[in-house]
């Protein structure tokens, strides 16, 4: 089975495997997380077809024919995505968390360029940060429409 | 590797020109700076490349690169190490490269162990001078190329500017144009004054995170090699329960297995596939029996742990005459066992090679407890090289992890690399805990509103007795446990004081977890005080300000005290339905003080607003210092509201976050966090600030709703 993953095409030999797994342990993108498996952490979110996924309740075939996109595929080259500049000026901890914010992040950005603080805790749903940077994760976001607005 | 030796090198020249290699072992303990006892000890010139150091650097052509000593799980540590070495050093952010030193540059059995808000407060000093070391073999050597006074020279921004003359020479042209032996400078070289510091104490990019927002950081979960496999390690059905009789049973069979590897002996028992899925997915199928183990529950632990008998820890005064006047008020607390629910699980990539090096990447806080780990079971002399990873979070638990030990058993048996991550189920029900504690106290306040006595009884399973290979009749002999006195006495003054502690050794395993002792020891000292304000008739930050004794401690905690009270707007009014509570803490050298505003909607605590003042004498990197402290708060929030294991028929009953529930977005208020300096030295920033938060909750639902909430986590309206 093919799965398009970031723009490219990726030949997958466990398509019945949990799309995390897949990600991380055979296609090697291990900027996908993993924290509980369950669906309660957003450690793993991804996008499929720009909706916020999360790939651990996500059997890989289910993502076939839609693009996924993972926090591998959020800059363009050089340019970094603004929820990516956005939390580089706002860092959290240790970082497990971060790609699920990203992604719900981006995620949120495009249906929502000026998200209130609280469409940006809604949209965070059941993403945990264990070292507790959920201040700096809601300075980041704001930030990161700011700066979307002004990459235009 | 070779035998640990404790021959002190210094400095190493690499093959061919062009590298400055500087290994500096440390004598943390030592009263004279560091630096110089090695020195003599070991002469200077040229040498081996250094053995054991704890901090190393090199210097080439591209620049300077620190091995960073300390292990980065989110403290924000390498970029605070990297400040403090680039200060003295003279060389920009950008000219330094830091890099996570492996096993191989650094001192596995030291420095390297990251544990206790130590990390900071112990190289500080050594640091600085290593890198002043450096930055003066690097002057002398200029001189010497430039044919002038090498008091000339002054170095910044990674080169020497000759005096009066637009001459200069970069650190790496040095480097390259080196002949001879190096002269490492007689005396330790002079200090920056804090006067003088451009680096520490500002903001700095953290050395951690591009890699981080671009999902490319290697955690330990992350570590790959080609050809690799996965394993998966069958776990106890109960705690304490021992593998009787193991065999393959129908495992071998299943998809993508390779290999079933069993050692019965040893307790183990794992599969390796060709997916991580696959192996998980055969365990159920290997034939195991198991037998004894815990049958406790939940209420056996709290049974065993009773507060009221013990070693003596403190006594001062004549705490039955305190008691026996004045109003007597008593509290009886109590705090749950624990999960770490650090978000990455336990993992670990071992390489094994067939009578050769073992190599692992391991997510790990405490690499030489890999290492004994791997010569335990494969030799004494067995080359070993631990590569720490990037860890997400640990707050103790992965200083006590032997996912690098099962990784390697199933690597040996395959000849390949195999990785095992841990699943949240495991990491939730197979660890160790923060054990559960029960406070008795007693208090008595004047007429006049003067604390008269406190007598204080606690209770606690092990901490650091729990992970260490003392034998009972020694913990017991020594009667407490360490890591419970943190947080353990009160700041206050006042004239009789009694503390009684005791341990206990539970059936489930319990050790470190963030701060030790210092949050349910936090929950109930800053709790009874309240108590005791509110029996005095008096205003609860008054009356802890009233207490404060006029030594360094009690100055600093009314710095943070008054701070923080200022800033929350104490004493002014609030809307309906909310309230203000204050605690404070004085723990590893650092003060805090915190003011939480809550309200109390349906039997559920809400924080709506948190003022924390921290002072930590200096402040190496203010925005990773307000980091921390804001992750304390959340997490020591998360642990007030919501977090408590049941233990059932020996086993843990949550076995992921639907029912283990952490602190989310939604409930998490904004943190204000009010950095204070009153020292010239740092202390610890990453534990301390977990002590107030629980108790400022408890004591602002007190002032709301006049209940008093005696035990975490907390549940108004049930008592
Ligand atoms: S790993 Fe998917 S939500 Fe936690
Ligand atoms: S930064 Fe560690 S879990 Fe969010």
């Amino acid at each position: 089975m093919q799965l398009s993953v970031n723009g490219r095409r990726r030949e997958v030999a466990y398509p019945d495997e949990l799309l995390v797994w897949v990600l991380r342990d055979e296609l090697g993108l291990t900027g996908t997380h993993y924290g509980c498996g369950i669906g309660a952490c957003g450690s793993c979110t991804v996008l499929l077809d720009g909706q916020v996924a999360r790939a651990c309740l996500t059997p890989a075939r289910a993502a076939a024919g839609r693009e996924v996109t993972t926090v591998e595929g959020l800059a363009h080259g050089e340019q970094l995505h603004p929820v990516q500049r956005a939390f580089l000026e706002n860092p959290l901890q240790c970082g497990w968390c971060l790609p699920g914010h990203l992604m719900s992040a981006a995620a949120l950005l495009e249906r929502t360029p000026n998200p209130t603080d609280a469409q940006i805790k809604e949209a965070a749903g059941v993403n945990l940060c264990r070292c507790g940077g959920y201040n700096a994760i809601r300075r980041a976001v704001a930030r990161a429409a700011e700066l979307k607005r002004e990459d235009g | 590797m070779k035998p640990v030796t404790r021959r002190r090198v210094l400095i190493g020249l690499g093959s061919g020109a062009g590298l400055l290699v500087v290994g500096v072992p440390l004598a943390l303990n030592a009263g004279r700076p560091a630096i110089v006892d090695y020195i003599e000890e070991n002469g200077t010139g040229p040498q081996d490349a250094p053995r054991n150091p704890d901090l190393w650097f090199e210097v080439t052509p591209a620049g300077v690169t620190f091995f960073v000593p300390k292990i980065e799980m989110g403290q924000g540590i390498h970029t605070a190490l990297a400040q403090i070495a680039a200060e003295e050093l003279e060389v920009t952010p950008e000219q330094l490269t830091v890099r996570q030193a492996d096993t191989a540059r650094g001192y596995a059995g030291g420095t390297m162990f990251t544990f206790g808000s130590t990390s900071v407060k112990a190289l500080y000093r050594p640091l600085r001078e290593a890198a002043a070391t450096l930055r003066e073999l690097l002057r002398e050597e200029a001189a010497r190329q430039l044919g002038v006074p090498a008091t000339r020279l002054t170095a910044a921004g990674g080169s020497f500017f000759v005096a009066g003359s637009r001459e200069r020479i970069g650190y790496a042209q040095v480097v390259a144009g080196k002949q001879g032996e190096w002269v490492i400078p007689e005396a330790t070289p002079a200090l920056k004054a804090r006067r003088e510091f451009k680096r520490i104490g500002r903001a700095m990019p953290r050395t951690d995170f591009r890699d981080k927002v671009l999902g490319t950081a290697t955690y330990g979960y992350d570590a790959r090699l080609p050809g690799m496999l996965f394993g998966a390690v069958a776990r106890p059905p109960r705690f304490g329960a021992r593998l009787v009789s193991a065999s393959a049973g129908a495992a071998g069979r299943q998809p993508g297995v390779v290999r079933v590897v069993i050692d019965a002996g040893a307790g183990f028992a794992g599969v390796v596939a060709r997916t991580r899925t696959q192996a998980r997915a055969a365990l159920p199928s290997l034939d195991l029996r198991w037998e004894g183990g815990t049958t406790a529950s939940s209420a056996d632990l709290d049974a065993q742990i009773q507060a009221g008998s013990g070693s003596v820890l403190r006594r001062r005064g004549n705490v039955r005459a305190a008691l026996s006047g004045g109003t007597v008020v008593q509290g009886e607390y109590r705090t749950p066992l624990a999960a770490h629910a650090h978000l990455e699980p336990l993992a670990a990539l071992a390489d094994v090679k067939a009578g050769g090096r073992i190599e692992v990447w391991a997510s790990t806080q405490y690499p030489q407890m890999v290492i004994d780990d791997l010569r335990d079971v494969f030799g004494k002399d067995r080359e070993v090289l631990v590569h720490p990873t990037q860890l997400g979070g640990g707050f103790g638990r992965k200083a006590g992890q032997h996912a690098a030990l099962e990784a390697a058993r199933l690597s040996a048996a395959v000849g390949k690399p195999v990785h095992v991550g841990w699943t949240r189920e495991e990491d939730l029900q197979h660890a160790f805990y923060r054990p559960p504690t029960h406070h008795v106290l007693r208090g008595s306040v004047d007429p006049d509103g003067r604390l008269r006595g406190v007598e204080q009884f606690t209770a606690g399973g092990d901490i650091i007795w729990g992970q260490t290979g003392i034998p009972e009749f020694v913990r017991d002999a020594l009667g407490f446990d360490p890591g419970g006195l943190l947080g353990q006495f009160m700041p206050y003054d006042f004239p009789a004081y009694r503390v009684v502690n005791r341990r206990e050794a539970l059936p489930v395993p319990t050790g470190y977890w963030r701060g030790l002792g210092v949050l349910p020891n936090t929950f109930a000292l800053e709790s009874f005080m309240d108590e005791l304000a509110h029996a005095a008739g008096a205003d609860p930050l008054a009356f802890r300000l009233q207490h404060l004794g006029s030594g360094e401690d009690g100055r600093r905690l009314r710095g943070v005290l008054e701070r923080a009270a200022q800033a929350a707007g104490w004493g002014t009014p609030l809307p309906a339905g909310r309230a203000r509570g204050v605690a404070c803490c004085l723990d590893l050298g650092t003060a805090s003080a915190l003011v939480a505003e809550v309200s109390v909607q349906e039997g559920r605590v809400q924080v709506h607003r948190v003022t924390v003042a921290v002072d930590p004498g200096l402040v190496i990197n203010p925005d990773g210092a307000r980091l921390q402290a804001q992750g304390s708060v959340m997490m020591a929030l998360s642990s007030a509201l919501h977090e408590e294991l049941t233990i059932q028929d020996g086993r843990v009953v949550e076995s992921n976050f639907d029912r283990y529930r952490l602190l989310p977005m939604r409930d998490a208020p904004p943190v204000e966090v009010l950095l204070v300096e009153s020292g010239d030295e740092p202390q610890g920033m990453g534990e301390p600030v977990m002590g107030p938060a629980a108790a400022a909750v408890a004591n602002a639902v007190f002032t709301l709703t006049g209940e008093r909430l005696r035990t975490l986590p907390l549940r108004p309206g049930q008592g």
